[in-house]
């Protein structure tokens, strides 16, 4: 009665410098919910952004209905029945309720020049009530709660018949209670006999709701688990799928060479400290504190608020509780100010805030250190102080970089990231916090990084690593901090580090599985 | 063989990209050349090509700065009438309190400038401060400054009470050697044409030499970024208006001493248009982040060439517009094309 719907055949992805997806072969069946898991950087957006028709794959085929398709645009996949529940909803705040639901497919009458509102409305219900929520048709969406603006969504997938619905993360947005509602939705789904992929870092719902499990590292399909006929997820092994199990599988255990040696600070004076802490809304009652040459990790789920706090911290985003910078209380208002004090941030999203990707290497390496160069107040900019500067760097950091007045944006990642570090570098901060510092770099690059943070540390400098990989935290922090939900949910002393099974101590922290890993501080 | 013509194209295209308005310049040239013959190459048709677009050339390199920041200024023809009235004002009534007409002249000229720093200043404020688009801001500026000048002269036009003193800066010029005009007299570059290059010139230096062309640049091509890196955006985009309004000043001195009066109804009508058009014809990108200001010096010269042409040929005045309209989406076309 489960049949296959959508089949992916050996799908790779390339990205430059990266493979995000490594010959995966994957099956989807009507009338399940079919979870995929995974760390960040594993792969599961890449496979949802090929299924959804944002990216076509370099190599391998998806046979949906056992016909082989290729969407070349999303709106090819939403026409063949495949439908995306963004994380991020896409409704348009000044229309009501019934008008979202059947945007782009209004009933009409008069030979479709006017919209049909009444019929608008009873379609609109139908589907709502189908999802078993029922709420007025006519409130704008704007004044919808987040939970009911996710069901609107859902509801629109159903207007466009979709046999296949991919939820991303949906639960990241909601509570429990809310959470708890959508699950019901989920299965209600799935009995109407459609699929369900289920994408989540939350394993315990995974394990509660799941049909099928499969966990991807790396871009590749390390185990499928699925649900026995006595409702026990299980692998195909027969070994019971409980949620360290889970955790395991997604993480792996080759911790590579590519983490340079630890020299742990003999400073304890603390370079910068807070308490309690937190970006308004985003995250609140943090409190730690990174002594002068100490490379403190902070681990956690994406959206658990660790960006947000860094931003606040530098005066980014509007803030709460103390900041000390070396024993001094202060607040910054602004990026400047906080590099005037000390504290450099180098941001994850590079393409957008942190570099200029359409100007120049030299541009963007001297754009925070412009005062350095300027010459008669502003009028001039020393064009050879300038060049010997970006010199300096690029044989320290060994960037390659052919031309430094060419577009940043011609570099790989790992040597524009190289240019987004030292940029900040060269304003002698005492302070450095590296937001994802290997996001989009290759491998070969990374181990450079690595080196270079830890190199910074051995000088004196403070540094705060944010980061979605675990491997990468524990392979350079001193000591781990993790985030969950907007505070601190767990810390990981340098001792804990080096055993075993750290990561999945971190892994179980950051989904909120095991609360008593929050260790006295 | 298909992959080297294909980089050779795009290398043209690039080429275009960077030198297509030189090319657009050249063909012009040589069209009105072999249209008019002697009569375009006349040192003294140039004269008159340059002095004649001179004011709006000053606008137009303000604007370029504007548009690099990725804002807009659609106030500038307002902006010049308003501070040609005000210092106009100021110097009749000075006149008329019996002030010695080179101090009133001096004092007229001043007020005209920071009447115009003051406007421009008010945009920025409106723009940053009150966060207001600068399309819809510098609209606002577009109706209000030109409604208040037409209320100080009853909009009328106000005469000049310095009888010669004043428009000697609009009229008179320097003489080139060796050039003769028919009458046999010394050829000269008029004041306004000299000072609308050195404001060019002035320009140029700061964006591709400054600290302050380094930010602007920064901004337009990416604000988030730039606030990411430290610059005070606030603080940028603010001095850039400031450095419109500046210009606007200087431009309206210059249009109100070369008719010695203001016409507070026509003064600057339209000039907002011209100047936009110059800057986009020169190259300098509508979205921001890029730019430069010698391009926009000969966008001014592109399209006063096309009115000169236009106007030797007896083609209508009503139909100039249409070229020009043409030209601009022409322009565009171009760029974008290469940029794709």
């Amino acid at each position: 009665m489960n049949r296959e719907i959508l089949v992916v055949n050996s799908v790779t992805v390339d990205y430059p410098g990266v493979r995000a997806l490594d010959a995966v072969s994957l099956a989807f069946r009507t009338g399940e919910i079919h979870a995929i898991v995974g760390e960040n950087g594993a792969g599961k957006s890449t496979m949802m952004k090929v299924l959804s028709g944002v990216i076509r794959p370099t190599s391998g085929t998806i046979m949906l209905k056992g016909m082989q398709r290729q969407f070349t645009r999303p709106s090819d996949a939403i026409r063949a029945g495949i439908a995306m529940v963004h994380q991020e909803l896409h409704l348009v705040g000044t229309l009501n309720v019934a008008e979202n639901v059947l945007l782009g497919r209004e009933p009409t009458r008069f030979l479709g020049v006017a919209v049909d509102h009444q019929r608008q409305h009873v379609v609109a219900g139908a589907l709502l009530r189908q999802l078993g929520s029922d709420f007025d048709l006519s409130t704008l969406a704007c004044d919808l709660s987040i939970a009911q603006q996710q069901f609107v969504e859902i509801a629109k997938c159903l207007a466009s018949d979709a046999r296949v619905l991919i939820f991303d993360e949906p639960t990241a947005v909601l509570g429990e209670v809310e959470a708890n509602r959508l699950f019901t939705v989920m299965k209600r789904l799935r009995d109407e006999g459609r699929c369900v992929i289920f994408i989540s870092h939350h394993l315990d719902e995974v394990i509660s709701i799941a049909d099928r499990i499969t966990v991807l590292r790396d871009g590749k399909v390390v185990q499928v688990f699925s649900r026995n006929t006595s409702g026990i997820v299980q692998s195909e092994d027969g070994s019971i799928a409980d949620e360290g199990r889970l955790a395991h599988a997604m993480v792996g255990h080759e911790l590579s060479s590519i983490y340079p040696e630890k020299v742990y600070p003999t400073c304890t004076s603390s370079a910068i400290e807070l308490v309690n802490f937190g970006a308004k809304k985003k995250s609140h009652g943090i409190s730690f504190s990174v002594a002068a040459g100490e490379i403190l990790g902070i681990a956690g789920l994406v959206g658990s608020g660790r960006t947000e706090t860094a931003e606040a911290l530098v005066g980014i985003r509007p803030c709460e509780g103390v900041l000390r910078v070396e024993g001094r209380e202060i607040r910054f208002s602004n990026p400047r100010a906080a590099m005037r004090s000390g504290v450099a941030y180098v941001s994850e999203d590079r393409k957008n805030r942190g570099l200029h990707v359409t100007l120049s290497s030299i541009c963007n390496m001297m754009l925070p250190s412009l005062d350095k160069v300027s010459r008669f107040g502003g009028i001039m900019i020393d064009s050879h102080t300038e060049q010997r500067m970006t010199k300096k760097w690029i044989d320290a950091f060994q960037i390659r970089c052919a031309r430094p007045m060419q577009a940043i944006s011609s570099l790989s990642g790992g040597n524009q990231q190289k240019f987004a570090l030292a940029r900040w570098l060269e304003a002698r901060p005492k302070v450095l916090i590296i937001d994802e510092p290997t996001r989009g770099v290759d491998v070969g690059a990374r181990g450079e990084i690595y080196r270079i943070i830890t190199q910074l540390a051995r000088e004196g400098l403070a540094c705060i690593v944010i980061s979605s990989e675990l491997p990468e935290v524990i392979g350079i922090a001193h000591r781990v901090i993790v985030m969950r939900e907007g505070t601190i949910a767990g810390e990981i002393s340098s001792e804990r580090l080096v055993l075993k099974d750290c990561q999945e101590r971190i892994v179980r922290i950051a989904s909120g599985l095991s609360e008593e890993s929050v260790e006295s501080k | 063989m298909n992959r080297r013509i294909a980089s050779m194209l795009r290398a043209s295209q690039r080429g275009l990209e960077m030198w297509g308005v030189i090319v657009a310049f050249v063909i012009l040239f040589a069209v009105s050349t072999f249209n008019q013959g002697f009569d375009f190459l006349n040192p003294e048709n140039f004269r008159a090509l340059l002095n004649s677009n001179a004011p709006v050339g000053i606008l137009a390199v303000g604007m370029t700065l504007v548009i690099i920041s990725a804002g807009i200024d659609l106030s500038v023809g307002s902006m010049v009438v308003l501070a040609a009235a005000i210092g106009m004002t100021t110097m009749n009534s000075l006149i008329d309190s019996g002030t010695s007409e080179l101090n009133a002249v001096m004092l007229g000229g001043a007020a005209t400038i920071f009447a115009g720093t003051v406007a421009g200043t008010f945009n920025g404020v409106l723009v940053v401060f009150g966060r207001i688009a600068p399309f819809i801001a510098t609209l606002g500026g577009l109706a209000a400054f030109r409604s208040m000048s037409l209320a100080i002269a009853d909009a009328g036009e106000i005469r000049s009470q310095s009888a010669t003193m004043f428009s000697a800066l609009g009229r008179g010029g320097v003489p080139i050697p060796g050039l003769l005009n028919a009458a046999g007299k010394p050829l000269t570059l008029s004041y306004s044409t000299v000072i609308f290059f050195v404001v060019a010139i002035i320009a140029q230096w700061f964006l591709s030499r400054s600290r302050f062309g380094r930010q602007l640049v920064a901004v337009g091509a990416n604000e988030t970024a730039a606030r990411y890196a430290g610059i005070s955006v606030s603080w940028v985009r603010l001095r850039v208006y400031s450095i419109m309004g500046l210009l606007a000043g200087i431009a309206a001195l210059v249009q109100s001493s070369r008719m010695n009066s203001v016409s507070t109804a026509q003064l600057g009508l339209g000039s907002e248009l011209d100047a936009i058009a110059a800057v986009v014809i020169g190259g300098t990108t509508l979205r921001g982040g890029f730019g430069r200001v010698w391009g926009t010096v000969v966008g001014v010269l592109i399209l006063g060439m096309i009115t000169n042409i236009l106007t030797i040929s007896g083609v209508s005045p009503y139909w100039q517009g249409a070229v020009k309209g043409a030209v601009i989406v022409l322009a565009v076309l171009v760029q974008r094309s290469s940029r794709e």
